[in-house]
């Protein structure tokens, strides 16, 4: 019942090597005070806080980038709390590169004023050190408390404007809802905790394997709940209705994190779920898959339609948000190894072009006051920095060749194509069909997306409106990160080796079944 | 002979409550209220668990439930406090300035009472104003 000597010992024993693998999250953890004590002990004129942000999450990813991991599957750390693997770590450095851009672009476009820096860049971090701990929750527990750790500072990042009403009624929208959808998805790990009883997910996973026919009813009760929960944190239908209104009343920069570093860090953690959660081959695998495969296509094709007839540019990229999540939503449908390098992939090009499209909006509106869409008539005229730049941002995420986003989705497509075709002649016919459906489904929602996202270069280059506007002026360092962000969206749409290789190499993270098989083969010997 | 089955009746009455009362009620204390409530549901359920399965799973999930709770308080209840003074009601219906374009807002058939009261209390003033600058918005 409680910890014995010989466990305690063996936690001693491993903890220096779990504490190397996490380091990058302590740096990050002991950023977060200092930056509080150097606004207490020193004036904010003296020491900038935003260099030492960056310095330290510049840091925690040369940390990231060096962590030592085995080829195939992961360590397991902290007594099993943690599973550091390759797949985790890709998703953590794209949330690391996501803080190193997010930082100085909050700076730039003046969103903290010199008082409540450390604020910001604290909830900034804070949130993130949550996002990585849902990329390699292996626990449970470890899953409850990585989502609250991320969602708790989004809920006061979404009212940082302070004295702004829309923005305090967005962080009162997302609170309620948020704090509602936690107590659901908690409920849902009482009852498979309970059920399995204990919250280690991979001794979970060995236990539905084992039972090969059927988990019980309170379990597939559980594990949908969680499910619930996760697609809140997605914003798929069911649960999109949030996103629209926070995106409008948060800043655009907090929209940008929001949609970026939340929904890769979701998508990570929805992966590790379903693999662990789903099972193979057992019952409720099929109607998990079903019901995933469902909710993937009703949101993407709800968000494409909700997004036309906007007004409010952040609420025209928040449904352009709920549509992209839907489609990488997509690949998880049957979660194996396959799904990985798709995933990678488009959570890479959706932080440069997503990122830069919110960044193009800050700018507009530090200097309009204002983010309609109509701001963007005859943008062409008055910034062509801007304007370009929004433009590769739009036709990425349209899809169009040599851009990220068509790099992306055409992974993304060849992996249904590619398990369409798969499970064809297997013995479950039902996901070839499954497969094919989502194919046509995406296909469609590709071309209708190009109305609302042609729309804007339309609106940019052609309305010029009817009076001659002041032209937009973008500081330096704004166009050095747009610069950064278009070639990183253009690099990516042209060199796909290097960035594939790694999805590979993280797919590799679960290959290996041995662990699951292991425990099975001893389930059964005994 | 009380069973784990009754522990798990009270914890999933309890939840089904909070959820009740976090849907229909207007009152943006009693709402979040209502969602705390939720979680209390699920830490007799881990409780119960834990009981049950002899280990003390269930008990940790306890402690760090209550932990996470507190924090969501303290976010959520300094939010509703600037809520309050921005429009002193707690009416949850007079936040709908964020919706869908061509959309009327909702109205209530019988509107929350709220008894008007006293302005906040103004504190007297004690010692020096500190010196505060203005300075333009950055870093």
């Amino acid at each position: 019942m409680f910890p014995i000597a010989a466990t305690l010992e063996r936690l001693t024993a491993d903890l220096t090597r779990d504490l190397s693998l996490f380091i990058p999250e302590l740096i990050l953890c002991g950023t977060i005070p200092f930056l509080l004590l150097l606004r207490l002990l020193f004036s904010t004129k003296t020491i900038p806080l935003a260099p030492v942000a960056l310095a330290a999450v510049g840091t925690a990813l040369v940390f990231a980038l060096r962590t030592d991991l085995p080829t195939h599957g992961g360590t397991v750390t902290f007594g099993g709390m943690l599973l550091i693997d390759r797949f985790g770590l890709s998703v953590r450095v794209a949330l690391l590169a996501y803080l190193l851009l997010a930082i100085p672009l909050g700076v730039l476009t003046k969103i903290p004023d010199r008082e409540d820096a450390a604020d910001f860049f604290t909830l900034m971090i804070g949130a993130t050190i949550g996002l990585m701990l849902m990329t390699s929750a292996r626990h449970l527990l470890m899953v409850f408390i990585a989502v609250e750790m991320a969602s708790v500072p989004s809920y006061a990042l979404a009212g940082f404007l302070k004295g702004r009403r829309p923005s305090s009624e967005a962080a009162l929208k997302y609170v309620v809802f948020g704090a509602a959808a936690s107590g659901t998805m908690l409920y849902g790990i009482s009852l498979v905790a309970g059920t399995f009883g204990t919250g280690d997910m991979e001794e979970i996973a060995g236990q539905i394997s084992y039972s090969r026919t059927q988990i019980s009813l309170s379990a597939f009760a559980g594990v949908l709940l969680i499910f619930g929960g996760i697609l809140f944190k997605l914003s798929a239908v069911p649960f999109h209705f949030w996103c629209p209104d926070v995106f409008t009343g948060a800043a655009a920069e907090v929209g940008a994190f929001l949609s970026v570093a939340s929904k890769a860090a979701s998508l990570a953690l929805a992966a590790r779920l379903i693999y662990y959660l789903g099972g193979t081959g057992v019952s409720h695998t099929n109607a998990l898959a079903v019901l995933w495969a469902i909710i993937a296509g009703v949101t993407m094709t709800w968000g494409n339609l909700a997004a036309f007839g906007q007004t409010n540019v952040k609420r025209m990229l928040a449904y352009s948000t709920i549509a992209h999540a839907g489609l990488m939503m997509m690949t998880l449908t049957v979660f194996d190894y396959r799904a990985v390098p798709p995933l990678v992939y488009y959570i890479a090009s959706y932080l440069c072009m997503n990122l830069g499209a919110f960044a193009v909006v800050a700018f507009v509106r530090n200097q309009t006051g204002s983010e309609e869409l109509d701001t963007f008539d005859g943008l062409a005229k008055r910034s062509p920095v801007l304007a370009l730049s929004m433009t590769v941002f739009m036709l990425s995420l349209l899809g169009l060749p040599p851009l990220a986003g068509f790099a992306a989705k055409f992974q993304v497509f060849a992996h249904l194509f590619e398990n369409a075709h798969r499970y064809q002649h297997g013995e479950i016919g039902v996901f070839s069909w499954l497969y094919t459906g989502l194919l046509a489904l995406a296909a469609i929602n590709t071309a209708l997306s190009a109305g609302y996202y042609l729309g804007v270069v339309r609106r940019m280059f052609l309305d010029t409106g009817e009076e001659a506007k002041a032209p937009l002026s973008v500081p330096f360092g704004g166009r050095v990160i747009l610069s950064v962000l278009v070639g990183g969206v253009i690099a990516l749409g042209g060199w796909w080796n290097p960035l594939t290789e790694q999805g590979i190499m993280a797919a590799k993270s679960f290959q290996h079944k041995s662990a699951k098989q292991k425990r099975l083969e001893m389930s059964q010997e005994q | 002979m009380i069973t784990i089955s009754h522990y798990l009746a009270v914890g999933a009455v309890l939840f089904t409550l909070g959820l009740i009362g976090f849907l229909t009620r207007r009152n943006l204390i009693v709402m979040f209220l209502s969602a705390e409530m939720m979680l209390q549901g699920v830490a007799i359920n881990f409780v119960a668990f834990s009981r049950h399965h002899g280990n003390m799973h269930g008990q940790v999930f306890t402690l760090f439930i209550i932990a996470v709770a507190a924090c969501e308080a303290g976010i959520a209840l300094a939010l509703f406090l600037s809520l309050y003074r921005k429009k002193r009601t707690l009416d949850v219906s007079v936040w709908q300035d964020l919706r869908e374009a061509g959309i009327d807002e909702t109205t209530d058939a019988q509107p929350l009472t709220t008894t008007p009261e006293d302005a906040d209390p103004i504190l007297t003033k004690a010692g020096i104003a500190p010196k505060r600058p203005l300075e333009e918005t950055n870093v």
